[in-house]
């Protein structure tokens, strides 16, 4: 096992993982989307959320916000590439999302992203979240956003989550 | 955000998923659509054009990236690999991950397909313990597998203590997951 403490629940030997794993994950959603819609979509976020990540939900339920910015911050670190500040404050954790780690190494190597590709982070943090008490909020995308983690959010604006239906130039233009 | 340090857990955990929307067949779609024609588009590009020379440089990258403990033989005709930790299903075993039946065959599932496409047929075996191994040769090449320790000598998975399991899948010149056939 990987000697350095976390709070992931499911830990590796090798302290980050591979990044050519993501294009299945972009695969992955296309391909629900192509045979069961984008309800099934959606439904396939939903139940990720709700049974795949069952045991962070069951440590956010006992550890409050805490144990959310804990996460993210053992999250991030774990994601080769990623560029994320994550600030706890009083009533919500937020998370500065200022390089996507997936979105980045995705549109460097060419792959053709869905569009809504960004909104399953709302939909599988919120059912994450919601055992807690909880809500995510997301807002930007396709390669930078902000996260936020309440119990008293306003409602998710699924247009405030950018599509990526086109490359951002922050991440495609080089220096 | 889904993550790629623990990829090969959310990954296992949607053959399941699929498995329960649209049965079998879905997820032997997925394999060959989504993982072998789209996520798996650099393996294709470099195999289809480069056969073995492709291969080499294919599994040379990604078995080192996902710091696998294997061992890849070239002979004339036949690219062979022994796997002895398998990355991907030592994370599983080792975070207790089991929801779909036989996550193993999933690499039958995109790589048969591939090779298929490609020319070559394979010989296979995997014990459900992270031990597998591989022998990629053209369709036209009418040749058996090796015996343990033929090709890859002592790095041959089959010399293993630990190889025999009570479980241990087989394929003969196989290219799809449905080929396979437990051993007794």
């Amino acid at each position: 096992m990987n000697s350095e403490p976390t709070s992931l629940p499911y830990t590796d030997t090798k302290p980050v993982g591979a990044s050519d794993f993501y294009f299945a994950s972009n695969s992955t959603f296309r391909f629900i989307e192509q045979r069961l819609g984008m309800e099934g979509l959606r439904r396939y976020w939903h139940d990720l959320g709700t049974r795949y990540y069952a045991p962070v939900a069951e440590r956010w339920k006992s550890g409050g916000l805490g144990a959310v910015a804990t996460h993210w911050r053992d999250f991030f670190k774990a994601e080769p590439g990623a560029d994320v500040e994550v600030e706890q404050a009083k009533s919500e954790v937020v998370l500065h999302v200022r390089t996507c780690p997936i979105i980045k190494h995705l549109r460097d190597n060419n792959r053709d992203i869905m569009s809504v590709f960004c909104q399953h982070c709302h939909f599988v943090s919120e059912a994450i979240a919601a055992p807690a008490g909880l809500c995510a909020r997301v807002s930007g995308g396709n390669g930078s956003c902000t996260q936020r983690f309440g119990a008293a959010l306003p409602p998710q604006d699924i247009e405030a989550i950018t599509s990526c239906a086109s490359p951002s130039p922050s991440i495609t233009d080089t220096p | 955000m889904i993550g790629c340090y623990d990829f090969c857990g959310h990954y296992e955990w949607t053959f399941e998923w699929l498995r329960e929307q649209g049965g079998h067949d879905l997820v032997l779609d997925y394999w060959e659509n989504a993982i072998y024609r789209q996520s798996q588009t650099h393996a294709t590009a470099l195999i289809l054009q480069k056969g073995f020379d492709g291969m080499r440089e294919y599994w040379g990258h990604t078995l080192e990236h996902e710091a696998a403990g294997y061992a890849a033989t070239e002979a004339p005709g036949v690219y062979r690999i022994d796997m002895h930790q398998c990355p991907s299903k030592g994370f599983l075993i080792r975070n207790g991950l089991v929801q779909f039946h036989d996550y193993c065959d999933h690499c039958m599932g995109w790589i048969g397909p591939l090779m298929r496409d490609a020319g070559f047929v394979i010989d296979h075996e995997h014990n459900h313990a992270g031990q597998c191994w591989w022998e990629i040769r053209s369709t036209s090449d009418q040749s058996a597998a090796s015996g343990p320790g033929e090709l890859a000598g002592d790095a041959d998975v089959r010399l293993r203590a630990d190889w025999q399991t009570p479980a241990i899948d087989h394929y003969d010149r196989a290219i799809h997951p449905d080929d396979k056939r437990p051993l007794p």
